[in-house]
Formats: C-alpha cells, structure tokens, sequence
C-alpha cells in the first residue's frame, strides 16, 4: 500500500504542483487571482478527448495541439478580458470565474454531463523496484519532474525568469527599475496557462473527466498557494505536494472515508495558517499587520 | 404626539425618499412587490421572487463582511449551511416551528462567525479569502461523515412550511427581507459601519486611532452571519429540504458575482443585484444550455460598461453630487437642495467618461 | 531626564540581521518636548513603532504613568493616552475628511467625555479646525494634498486626546509657510486648552523631523539616534554645537 501511496502522491503532488506553480506566478505578477486556472487544465483533457476520440488523431499530436490551442485561449482571454480589469481586484475575480463557468458550459454543450475517459498514451504495465506500475504513470511522472525542471531552471537560470521572480517578489520596486510590467504579465500568464495545459493532459489519461472536474482542483491549488506562501514558488510547490499526500493517504489508508480529502486538505491548509499566517515560504510584515 | 409622528413621516418621505430618483425607484419597486399577489397568482413567479428575497438577504450579508469590512470571505456558504441545517435538524427532531428554528439557527451561524473570525483576526487580504474556503468544505466533510443524522448526499427533508399558502411565504419572506435589508443599511451607515469602513481602508490605522479592532471585526463576522443564517433559515422553511448543495463552492461564489454586479460595499447594490441576476437565471432556463453563457455574457458585459457595478452606474446617471456640500441631487435640479449652489447644467458628464 | 511619564529601558528590535533598535533607554517627563533625530535608518521609526505597540519589541520595556505597556496592543496603548502620527499619512483614502477624524472620535478615550459622546462629527469638525482643514471635510481623502495629509494625520492624533503626542515627520513635505503654520499649531496644541468642543491637555511630544532648523526652534530637548542606539541627548543649543552629531550627520546640512 505505502508504494502505492508513493505513487499516487508523486502524481496528484504533481499534478497540483504543476497548476498551483502557475497560479502563484500569475499571482506574484499581476496580482491576478484567476479562478479559471483548472478550467484550463479541464480544457486541455477534453480537448484531447475529443481531437483523439472525435477526429481520430493520433494521440501524441493530439496532445500537442490541444496544449497550444488552451495556450492560445488563454493568452487571447487574458489580453482581451482580464488584462482591462487588472486594478479591481473584485472585477478580476468575476471575469476569470464567469471565464471558468463559460468553459465549463461550453463542454457541457459539447460533451454533456457523461463521465468519459481517455486511453493512455502507452498502454500496458512494468515493475519497478518491486511496485507494479503503468507506463502512463511512470510517463505521467517523467513529464511532471521535466516540467518542473525545466520552470525552475527558467525561473532562476534566465534573465525573464529573474525578471519574473522580481516582478512577484515586488511589484512596485520591479516597476521602478524599469522592467515592462504588462509584457512580463502576458509572458507569465503564458506560461501559467501553459503548465495548467500541460498538468491536464498528463494527467487527462488517467482521470475521469467531467464538466465540474475543474472545481475541486482550483480549491486545492488556492489551499497549496497559500499554505505555501504566497510570492514564493517554492513554497506553492510544496504546498500542493502536502496536501496532494494528505489527500493520497487518507483514501488508501482509510478508502470508507475518501469523501472526506477535501475536508482533510482543506483542515490541514488552515492548521498550518493558523500557527504561521504567512504561509510556509511567504514574507511576513510586521508592521502591515 | 400622533399627528406630529405622521408629519414627520411625511416630511421624511419627502425629503429623504422623492427628493432622489433612486430611491424613488426603489420605493416604488417594494410597492410593486407587495401588491404583486393582487394581480397574479402565477406560483412559479411568486415562487422566484421568494427565493430571490432569501438571496438578497444572503448577498447583502457577504457586502456587509467583505464590502463593507474588507473581509474578502469566499467561505460565506458556511453562514447560510450551517443555519440551515441546524433550523431543519430542530424542527425535524425537536419539532420546533420556524418561529424558533429560524432565530436559533441564524444562532448557530452567529457561532460560525466566529469560528470564522479565528482566521479572520490571523489573515490578512488573500491569505484569509483564500483560507475561508476551507470551512465549508471541511463543514461538508462533517455532513457527510453523520449521513444518519444530516441525511448525506440527499439531504434533510420533510420540514416544516412556513406557511400554509404561497402567498402567505411570499409575504412573510419579502416583509423579512425589506427589514433586513433596512437594518443592514441602517448599520452600514451608523457610526459602526463607520468603523467598519475604516478597518477596510486601513486597519492599523485604526488601531492607531484607539480602537479595538478585533472586536469590531469580530462583530462583523457575527452579523454578517446572524443575516446570512436568517437567509439559511428560511430557505430552509422554504424548499422544505436541505441538502450539502447549501455548503457548495458555487453558493459561496455566486454571491461575489451578485455583489459586484450590482455594485459592492453599498448593501443595496448587492440586493439589486440579486433582484435582477436571480430572476433572469430563472427565466433562462428555457434556453436550458444557452443559459450559463448568455448569464455570463451579460456579468462581463456589465462590468466592462459599468465597473463599480450596476446601482452606482444608475446613481450617476441619475443624480448629481453638489460640489460645496456633496448631497445628492436629481438630475433636474439646477441648485443643490440642502445648500442652493448652482449644479453643474448639461448631461451628467463624468459617466460617460467612466463608461468608455 | 524627568520623572517617570514614560519611561524606555533597554527596548531592542531586530529584523533578520539589522539590528533596527538596540538597547534604547530614555524617559520624558510630563509636559516635555522631545526632539527625536538621527540620520536615515536611525531606527528613529521603529523606536516609535515599538512603543505606539504596531512593532512587538525583541527585549526591553514600555512604561507609562507608572503602567507596563509593553507587548500591550496598539488601541490599548492609545486608549491610555499615547497617539501618534504616520511617517507616511495612512489615510482612509475612500472615506471623507470628516470621516477620517470621526474614527479616533469613537474611540474609548475620546468618548469617555460623556456630554459629548453624540457629538462625534462636531468634535471631528473641531479637530480638522485646529488642524486647518475644516473646509475641505467632505472631499474623499484620496484628493488630499501632501501637506493636508499630514494636517489630517494630526487632526486624527488630537482627536484622541493624548497626553503624549508622537509626531513622525510633521513637516515632511511641507513648504515654508506650511512648516511654519504646523510648527505654530503644534505649539498651541502643546499649550493646551479647549478647542471647540476638543480639549487638549498639553500633551508631551516626542517629535522626529530631519528638518531640523525648525525643530530645534519649538522642543525643549533631542534625543539623537544612530544605527539603533543613542548617540547622545541634550538641549537644542548643545547638540548643534556636539561634534558627534556632525559627524553623524555629515554629508547633510545641520541647522
């Protein structure tokens, strides 16, 4: 059991990880607080689904093209819908949420309310170190770690991505040395919307996928990002790997009280609140308190 | 002593009431509602207006904590869940009526404000808007776990009426909701709701101004939450079954879209809101899966013409502040009423500037 | 060094490696005038941080009329009879002027003078009056200029009636005339009396300012910082003449 709760929360920890990185980056930048951040993960599965499914293409194209068109959507959305709003914090809420909900209707239109899954993309199983395990785990995990390699060396190894990480750290400092807000904005939402895409294609093969699939995500990864610290992307990393093996352990340990991960992660994020308000990772100011 | 209370009322009505086109429209508009049933018995329409009213006392209770306050809840279903959970659970056990289900159950919300407030002292902006999703969820979590006692995914059902007929709920519940809202105004405005509006401006300059600042949030808390349980009361009494829908996500968010909508931190603006949001989405339904998008079209739209929301678009186009004394004046006055300056003539300019 | 108004000992504040405040020890008496100065990055905000209670001290102690006021929160500390100024105003930018001021008028000291309880807004008009900004008391406060800002700030400091005024950069960002008008109604403040319906007990101030040709002019004694600690105290005349304070200052005009 302990190999499989190994498994699964490397997973789910990097599924979440990979989605609560983009809305802590989107966050540090533009102090957007998008709500549509899991309706893109949904968008990418469902876009697969269908270009596989519906259109026959084969499946690794598939992928591709379903995480640039999510890229696309999301960079055209932002530029056109929240990019307008950015200063009212409340009208940012209401468009990325109205934003989730249109996506969530569209497939429903499109779809309807019928559960569906995806084939893996390498079918079949192995043994690894004794634990038996599919290939579209282990694939689901290599992109996992690769991506987070590669936003991490991104984020401190380039110029952009020190440029970022100064823009989240302070954003009126970043502004008076001089660096273009909005276009490090649009880089950022970018490569936020990009991460979400890629977390739901990865792990599209593996879920059930639904037209609300995108809610109970978007409520884990806010618990990851502020349990982790908000402005600190280490922190929203490991943020959702805690919660991710919170939730992982009490359905193996305790399957007849599966329904309660939500309740668990959610108890945990607060706990953790509760005993230290800035988060994990996050800046504390004593004076602004 | 009696004429003079009539005269006064009088005078108030029209000093205070005609002298604004708004808050003739609004008089108007609770006239209206209250002489409804006189021309149409139509259930499903007295049947939406009724739960209309229980939303507005919802959405106006979110302004009042995070409009008002500052305290950006996105938990605020926890008030309304709890409430009206605890109103069935007595009437369904103890057989207690309404009369006393719904007080004691806005009671247990008052305990949930300040279960709320315990984070709400400790967090500050995002952190705590963020951290007050958890207590619904966790709240869901408990009904799930006592399924014998909440009735699980299904719900608690069987409760009691409010009231034998459907007009005599709909009376009950929109005379609750025009007094509710009144009082939630009147405390907006008092010198509390002075103190309030400060804290979201500047809380340590609050404190720094002498005041206890925890206890005024925490009085908040708890009267946003006696006014949300209020409203989980009698949906509780109204739909007759309660089930963890009351705890979802969605009801905690919709009103954020309802307030800002209808323009935030000014209660009534959420009320509108809700008074033409609800309705519409009950309307839509004939459009079955248009509805969702054309809703949302619309929000978006709204917002894009009119960012500090709906009623204070309306405000603006409709009255004009005088410059010296800054009272609101129709916009067909030339000279201020309380202070005779000269108005500025001509179309109200300084809204279309803001609309485009 | 008089009586024991308040009393600081050993009161220390560190962030991660600065040492902001180290081992600070004054007291002033009752009535007295302080002058508190020192180059940028003194600690001179801090210090006052620290006992207005925004800022939890690391080691030392508050005391007040005899009362131990350390690690007591900010209100409690003004409902004892401290107010005090930001160095960068902190309005309610979305409230009115009047409603700025209504907000200290509501605390416990202020409405502990029963008659006047209901009275808030009068009192608060009261207090914009001394300060000189009556006229614009309905406009938002977001429109305000630097220097009604800082007349805003100290309207809302009196209104709470304080017996020990802190007044962080009152000139900062003043013209001349404007110094001078707040350097006189800081003056006649600390004479006391009635002011309308406010009453001022001539509260004793402590104030910090780098504009010190104007500072040395009205306190009755200075308090210097440097890097955490005091470099030296004395009246006005010896610390223009103290060649430690020069040098600590060098680089800048003195007087």
């Amino acid at each position: 059991m302990w190999e499989q709760i190994l498994v699964n929360g490397l997973i789910s920890g990097g599924k979440y990880a990979l989605l609560a990185m983009g809305f802590a980056l989107i966050y540090g930048v533009a102090r957007i607080m998008n709500l549509s951040h899991t309706a893109y993960y949904m968008l990418a599965a469902y876009l697969i689904y269908y270009l596989n499914q519906s259109l026959a293409v084969p499946l690794p194209l598939a992928y591709l093209l379903a995480i640039l068109v999510v890229l696309v959507i999301g960079v055209t959305t932002y530029h056109y819908l929240v990019a307008p709003v950015r200063e009212q914090f409340t009208a940012v809420l209401i468009v990325t949420l109205v934003m989730a909900i249109v996506v969530q209707e569209i497939i429903f239109i499109f779809f309807g309310g019928h559960f569906r899954s995806l084939p893996p993309l390498i079918p079949g199983t192995t043994t690894l170190a004794g634990i038996k395990i599919t290939y579209q785990h282990l694939l689901t995990l290599a992109t996992v770690l690769v991506t987070l390699t590669g936003i991490w060396l991104l984020l401190f190894k380039t110029r952009l991505g020190i440029a970022i990480r100064a823009m989240a750290m302070d954003r009126e400092v970043a502004n008076l040395m001089g660096m273009p807000e909005s276009r490090i904005a649009l880089v950022t939402v970018a490569i936020s919307v990009g991460l979400a895409a890629i977390s739901g294609a990865m792990v599209a093969p593996l879920l059930i996928l639904d037209p609300l699939m995108w809610m109970h995500p978007l409520v884990v990864v806010m618990a990851a990002v502020i349990l982790g610290g908000l402005g600190s992307i280490k922190g929203s990393i490991l943020g959702a790997f805690i919660l991710a093996f919170a939730e992982i352990m009490l359905v193996f340990t305790l399957p007849k009280l599966a329904y309660l991960r939500g309740s668990v992660s959610m108890a945990v994020m607060l706990a953790v609140l509760l005993i230290r308000p800035e988060g994990l990772f996050g800046i504390f100011m004593e004076g602004e308190r | 002593m009696f004429p003079y209370l009539i005269r006064k009322l009088f005078r108030d009505f029209q000093g205070e009431i005609l002298a604004l086109p708004t808050r003739t429209i609004v008089f108007l508009a609770c006239i209206g509602l209250l002489i409804l049933p006189l021309f149409t018995k139509n259930p499903y329409l007295l049947r939406v207006l009724t739960l209309t009213g229980i939303f507005a006392i919802y959405a106006a209770s979110w302004d009042l904590l995070a409009g008002i306050t500052g305290q950006v809840s996105f938990g605020h279903a926890l008030f309304f869940g709890v409430a009206a959970y605890t109103s069935a659970l007595l009437n369904l056990h103890l057989g207690l009526p309404p009369v006393l289900t719904i007080p004691l159950g806005a009671l247990a919300a008052v305990v949930a404000g300040l279960v709320l407030g315990l984070p709400g002292l400790r967090l500050k902006g995002p952190y705590f808007s963020l951290a007050s999703l958890a207590l619904p969820t966790i709240m869901m979590g408990l009904v799930f776990t006592f399924p014998q006692f909440t009735g699980g995914e299904l719900g608690i059902s069987g409760i009691t009426r409010l009231s034998t007929s459907r007009i005599g709920e709909y009376y009950i519940i929109l005379i609750m909701t025009m007094g509710l809202a009144l009082a939630m105004w009147k405390m907006a405005t008092s010198k509390t709701g002075l103190i309030f509006h400060a804290i979201r401006e500047d809380e340590i300059a609050v404190r720094a101004s002498g005041l206890n600042t925890s206890r005024y949030k925490m009085l908040a808390f708890c009267t946003s939450g006696l006014f949300a349980g209020l409203a989980g009361g009698l949906y509780a009494h109204f739909m007759r079954v309660v089930g963890p829908s009351t705890l979802e996500i969605v009801m905690s968010l919709q009103i954020v879209v309802w307030t800002i909508f209808g323009g935030i931190a000014t209660i009534y603006g959420p009320i509108i809101g809700v008074f033409i949001l609800f309705p519409m989405m009950e309307y839509l339904r004939v459009v079955a899966e248009l509805r969702m998008l054309i809703f949302a079209a619309i929000v978006v739209i709204t917002l894009r013409l009119m960012p500090e929301g709906l009623t204070t678009w309306v405000q603006d186009l409709l009255e004009r502040e005088c410059p010296r004394c800054k009272e609101r004046n129709a916009f067909t006055r030339a000279n201020c009423r309380v202070c005779g300056t000269g108005l500025d003539p001509g179309p109200n300019t300084n809204i279309w500037k803001r609309g485009a | 060094m008089a009586g024991d108004f308040l009393v600081v000992q050993n009161l220390s504040k560190r962030f991660g490696g600065l040492h902001a405040v180290k081992d600070v020890s004054f007291s002033i008496g009752r009535h007295e005038m302080v002058g508190l100065i020192g180059p940028n990055g003194a600690g001179k905000t801090t210090l006052v941080r620290l006992i207005l209670g925004i800022l939890k001290p690391d080691a030392g102690r508050v005391s007040f009329k005899g009362e131990n006021l350390t690690g007591k929160k900010t209100w409690d500390i003004v409902a004892h009879g401290i107010a005090g100024t930001f160095q960068n105003a902190r309005p309610f930018p979305h409230l009115p002027i009047i409603a700025n001021v209504m907000v200290p008028c509501l605390g416990p000291r202020a409405s502990k003078r029963g008659e006047w309880v209901k009275r808030v807004e009068a009192r608060a008009m009261d207090a914009l009056e001394f300060a000189g900004i009556a006229d614009l008391a309905k406009e938002p406060a977001s429109r305000l200029s630097q220097g009604d800002l800082k007349r805003l700030e100290v309207a809302r400091a009196i209104a709470c009636e304080p017996e020990l005024l802190i007044l962080d950069e009152p000139f900062g960002g003043l013209n001349p005339t404007e110094t001078s008008l707040m350097a006189k109604s800081i003056r006649r403040l600390h004479k006391g009396g009635r002011f309308g319906r406010l009453h001022s007990e001539g509260p004793a101030m402590i104030i910090i300012e780098h504009k010190l040709s104007e500072l040395m002019k009205i306190v009755d004694r200075v308090i210097v910082l440097n890097f955490g600690q005091i470099l030296t105290t004395g009246t006005p005349a010896e610390i223009v003449n103290n060649q430690q304070v020069i040098e600590a200052y060098i680089g800048k005009e003195v007087v």
